[in-house]
Order: C-alpha cells, then sequence, then structure tokens
C-alpha cells in the first residue's frame, strides 16, 4: 500500500512538474521555432533564487515563491528581447546563444551558492492519512499548485485574447503578422510566462527533491523528450506526454532496477518517436 | 582569361604549399614546448579536431546529430573493454572498435534516416542519452558510475608524451585527408544535394537513405577512431566525457568556427580548447571565457569565424560604397 501511494503521487508530481517547465518550452519553440536550450537552467535559476529569498532575506516562503516568479519571469522578457529575438530562424546561433545563457547561469550559480546539494524549506508539514494510505502534506500542496497553474494556463490559452494570438502565431507566423498581431509583445509574454512556470517548477522541485547547480540539464533533457513526443503546437499533447513520461519515470524504477530502467525509458520513447516523428499531437515543423 | 587561370593555378599550387607549411610548423611544436601539459592539451585538441571533422560530414548531408560525443564513447569504451578484458593490443582494438562503431552507427542510421532536421537532431539526442544509460548500467563490465579504469596504454613503456603528440598529430591528418577528399568527391557533392532539397534530390537519382546512411557510417568511423585512441591515451574512462553536454561542445566547437567551411571545425576546436586553457587560472570562473568567446561570435559573426575576413571585407567595402553615394550627393 505505502509503495502504490508513493508511486501514484510521485507520478502525479513529476507529471505536473514536467508539464509546467515544458509549457514554456513549447511556446517559444511552438511559436518561433526557438530551441531554447537554456531553460533548464532558468528552471535551477528559479530554485536558487527562491532560496536565497527565504534564507538570506527570511522572507515567507509563499511570498518568495511569488517574487521569485516575477524576477524569473521579468528576466525571461530581458532573454527574449536580446538574445532570442536576433536570431529567430538562425537555428546554430539559437542554440549558440542558449548554451552561453546556460553557462553563465550554471557558472555563476556555482559560484554563488557552491556545489554543495541544498534544499528548500517544505511548503507544508505534516502527513495526511486516508484509510491505510498516508500522504504527506508536501507532496498533496505540490501538485495542487502545479495542477492548479496547468487549468489556469489552458484557460489563458484557450479563452483569453493573448492566448489566442499565441495559437495563431504557432500556426502559422506570417498569418498572425498579416492579422495585426504584434508577434514580438505576445512573444515576449510567452517567454515571461514559460519562464515564471520554470521558475515555480524550479521552487517546488526544489523543497520536493533538492538544488544543485546542475539540475537543469535533468529537466531540459526531460522537456525536450516531452515537447518532441507531444509534437508541435498541441497543449493538449504535452499534458498527455508529461502523464506518459512522468510514469515511465516513477513505475520502470520498480520493474527494472537502476540505470537500466532509464535506458529502458529512452529505448521506449526511440521507438515513439520512430512510430510517430512529428509528435503524437501537433504538427510538424520545417526548420 | 588567361590571367585568371594563372591567378588560380597559383592558388593550386599554393595552397597546398601553405598547409604543408602549417603541417610542418605544427609538427615541430614539441621542440619548442617541452611541458608535457601543453602536449597534453595539444593531444586533446587533435582529437577532439577528428571528432568535429567527422561531425561536419553529418552535418553537410543535412542531419544535425547530437550523439556525436555518444559515439565517441562507444568507440572509446569498446576499445577499452576489448583491451581491457579480452587483452587485445591497441593496435587492434583501435581500427576495430571503430569499424564497430561505423556499423552501430549505420544500423541506427536505418530507422532514423526516416526522420529530417529536428526530428533527427531529438532522435539521436534521445539515442546518446541511452547509451550513456547502457554503459551506467553495464557494472564492472564498463565500470559504471565510477569509470573504466587501467586501460592499457598505446605506447607501453613511453614516459614522454612526444611520440604519442606525434601518433594523433598523425591520425589527425590522415583524417582531415580523407574527410576532405570524402566532402569533394562525388559523394560529399550528392551529401551537399540532399541536404539543400532532399527532394531535388531523389528526383535526379541520388539515393537519398543510402546517402545519409553513408554519411552517418563515415562519420562515426572517424570518430569511433578518436574515442578509442583517447581510451588508450587516457586509460581512464568516464561517462561524463560522451554525455549530452559533451556532445553540445562539440557542437559549440564546430558552430563557433563556422559549419559552412571545411576549416571551420579545426578553427573552433583550437580556439575553444587553447584558450580557456590560457585562462585556466582563473578556476572556478574560466567557463565565462567559454561563454565570451561564443557571446562574441554569436553576436557579431554570423558565419563563424571562419566568415570573418569575408565580413571585414564586405564592411569595408560597404564603407567606400556609402562614401561615394554621399559624395554624389
Amino acid at each position: 500500500m505505502e509503495l502504490i501511494t508513493a508511486t501514484i503521487t510521485n507520478l502525479l508530481i513529476l507529471s505536473s512538474m514536467y508539464i509546467l517547465v515544458a509549457l514554456g518550452f513549447a511556446f517559444l519553440f511552438s511559436m518561433l521555432g526557438i530551441l531554447n536550450l537554456a531553460h533548464g537552467a532558468i528552471y535551477m535559476l528559479g530554485g536558487y533564487i527562491g532560496l536565497s529569498l527565504i534564507m538570506a532575506l527570511g522572507l515567507n516562503q509563499w511570498l518568495a515563491l511569488l517574487l521569485t516568479t516575477l524576477i524569473v519571469a521579468t528576466f525571461g522578457i530581458f532573454l527574449e528581447k536580446y538574445c532570442f529575438r536576433p536570431f529567430v530562424g538562425d537555428f546554430n546561433r539559437i542554440i549558440t546563444i542558449c548554451v552561453v545563457i546556460t553557462v553563465v547561469l550554471q557558472t555563476g550559480v556555482n559560484i554563488i551558492a557552491g556545489t554543495q546539494i541544498l534544499s528548500l524549506p517544505p511548503f507544508a508539514e505534516g502527513v495526511l492519512h486516508i484509510g491505510p494510505a498516508s500522504v504527506s502534506y508536501e507532496r498533496i500542496v505540490t501538485f495542487a499548485i502545479g495542477a492548479v497553474l496547468l487549468l489556469a494556463i489552458t484557460w489563458f490559452v484557450n479563452r483569453t485574447k493573448w492566448g489566442q494570438q499565441m495559437q495563431a502565431i504557432s500556426q502559422d507566423l506570417e498569418g498572425a503578422y498579416l492579422q495585426g498581431i504584434n508577434v514580438h509583445r505576445v512573444s515576449a509574454l510567452a517567454t515571461f510566462m514559460g519562464c515564471g512556470l520554470a521558475a515555480i517548477a524550479g521552487c517546488l522541485m526544489g523543497a520536493y527533491l533538492c538544488l544543485g547547480p546542475f539540475m537543469g540539464d535533468f529537466m531540459l533533457v526531460k522537456v525536450l523528450m516531452l515537447t518532441i513526443i507531444a509534437g508541435v503546437g498541441s497543449i493538449s499533447g504535452i499534458f498527455i506526454a508529461g502523464i506518459i513520461l512522468g510514469s515511465l519515470d516513477s513505475i520502470l524504477p520498480l520493474l527494472v532496477s537502476g540505470a537500466a530502467s532509464d535506458a529502458t525509458a529512452v529505448g521506449i520513447l526511440i521507438v515513439l518517436l520512430l512510430i510517430r516523428p512529428q509528435g503524437f499531437f501537433g504538427h510538424e515543423v520545417e526548420m | 582569361m588567361e590571367r585568371r587561370l594563372s591567378i588560380k593555378g597559383r592558388r593550386e599550387l599554393t595552397r597546398p604549399a601553405v598547409y604543408a607549411g602549417l603541417a610542418v610548423i605544427v609538427a615541430l611544436l614539441p621542440l619548442f614546448f617541452e611541458s608535457p601539459y601543453i602536449l597534453h592539451i595539444l593531444i586533446l585538441t587533435f582529437i577532439y579536431i577528428i571528432a568535429t571533422v567527422s561531425f561536419r560530414t553529418i552535418v553537410i548531408s543535412g542531419q544535425f546529430p547530437l550523439a556525436h560525443a555518444a559515439f565517441m564513447g562507444i568507440g572509446a569504451y569498446l576499445a577499452a573493454m576489448a583491451a581491457k578484458w579480452l587483452g587485445m593490443s591497441p593496435w587492434i582494438t583501435i581500427p576495430l572498435s571503430a569499424l564497430i562503431t561505423a556499423g552501430i552507427g549505420m544500423l541506427i542510421g536505418y530507422p532514423f534516416s526516416r526522420l529530417r532536421s529536428l526530428y533527427y537532431a531529438m532522435g539521436s539526442l534521445f539515442f546518446g542519452m541511452g547509451i550513456i544509460q547502457v554503459i551506467y548500467a553495464g557494472g564492472s563490465w564498463t565500470g559504471g558510475y565510477s569509470g573504466l579504469t587501467g586501460i592499457p596504454a598505446l605506447l607501453p613503456g613511453v614516459g614522454s608524451k612526444v611520440p604519442y603528440y606525434y601518433f594523433f598529430l598523425g591520425l589527425a591528418l590522415v583524417s582531415i585527408i580523407a574527410l576532405y577528399r570524402i566532402e569533394f568527391s562525388r559523394i560529399g557533392t550528392n551529401l551537399k544535394a540532399i541536404a539543400q532539397s532532399h527532394v531535388v534530390a531523389s528526383s535526379v537519382g541520388i539515393n537519398e537513405g543510402g546517402y545519409r546512411i553513408l554519411a552517418v557510417g563515415v562519420g562515426c568511423f572517424f570518430v569511433g577512431l578518436a574515442g578509442a585512441s583517447y581510451a588508450h591515451y587516457n586509460m581512464v574512462l568516464s561517462c561524463s566525457s560522451f554525455n549530452f553536454m559533451a556532445t553540445l561542445w562539440l557542437v559549440m566547437y564546430v558552430l563557433i568556427g563556422g559549419v559552412s567551411s571545411f576549416a571551420g571545425p579545426i578553427v573552433g576546436t583550437i580556439i575553444l580548447i587553447i584558450i580557456p586553457e590560457y585562462f585556466r587560472d582563473l578556476k572556478m570562473y574560466s567557463p565565462f571565457v567559454n561563454a565570451v568567446i561564443l557571446g562574441i561570435v554569436v553576436y557579431l559573426m554570423p558565419q563563424g569565424l571562419v566568415g570573418l575576413p569575408r565580413l571585414v571585407k564586405s564592411k569595408f567595402t560597404e564603407r567606400r560604397k556609402t562614401k561615394k553615394v554621399n559624395h554624389a550627393s
């Protein structure tokens, strides 16, 4: 029973976090074709800024979470304007500038915080008992924040004018220009949201697991997998792919031990990619 | 007409002479630098030059492999395991594991030849990660997380780095010449045609899948060679030299030099290995040196370092033109 509840909560939390980080990546990728390899580093930055706000300034955790989101999201607008916008459409230079951002952030964090593994204080304490099962409040809160944010983002993208402009851009960039959509402003908004979501995920994962300067690399790889499996320009696809990845990561270690489980997960993903190269839900992009 | 021909003829004579002169200078370097540390850096540069130039051979066929460091890892681990556990001589394991790496590359290239552009890049990225996980899962055979030690040396009983230096210089020269010949042969032309438009290329009778697999095979052969000889030179292998970040740095070497020209990867590798070594005293801050180089190149030189002379020239002619226009007005 203990194992089953642990696996299920793990699955839910991992899936929601993967989806949170991947949404920001997928916005930029489907709208402007930017393969933002710095997204993992931004996620890591979120965790560390949250930690320093709590530790150094002694802020309340929830206030720190909010402030971190705003800081990192504003940093995202800066990134969009000076690092991504000049190179849109040039794949090679985009990945180079993303490596530059990653190196600068990772080295900076490494110098300031050191390589030791840190952790945010938990957002909630105590354990909830439902019949034979017991779940810690920490996990419930993490999953609840993730789920609420995901619902909000879905509502935003589908129901508001900004969200529909984002969808229009991801369907056809030139068509969106012709309709009078301010593409720069909308892509700045998308980067703002994407970086904010990554920062929230960074804080939550920093409290749920731990923080390290190189934790972004792991998440970046997961996000790349997720976006490719989902396909370009599909929000619901990201949700389903996130759940697939989360369940692979939480269930496979029970069946196969150690590194072999990661190898199996990668093998399954390669097979999925070969069955449908353009992803399962979106449309194919030519780059 | 006659004059142009003679210029071309002169160029055909001078170019090989310049390259031969460069090779001689590089060959004479151990006379001036005796410190084993500098020789070690130069040897690493040679190894990575083989890897990046072979990476470009795959790139000119329109494929962007993000598993190149993983293939280097395959070559290195195969050679190391064959030498350590089966007791084979390094002189057999190096060519053998290069061949097996090429075979694995072609086997993987067959299903992946369905994938195009970004999807190929992502497929190969997943494959590279899978390889790393397989090496981790290999237990005592591959050394797992702690790395593989005690690999037999290429030249046992040689204390100095100078013989190694000449071995890797020769290996790099042979690989560069072979890959240059391939790129400017009929095969290379076909690969470039596929990269420009796979539809047009197949309509004129180029076997798209076959040539793409061939490009991957050639690239993997040379990167396997580099990896295998690296294993016997370094005698210690760790997985982190072949993971996703390693591949990304390999890509950076190529992109900084400029992917559009053959000299690009060579220039990029030299710049990005040797300049950061010069700033080694900065310790923790030294990755910033890499970031600064990359930033300068990405903002100021769209074609990479190799495109710099042309960029400067075009800037000058532009200025002259605008001056003339100003005079006229």
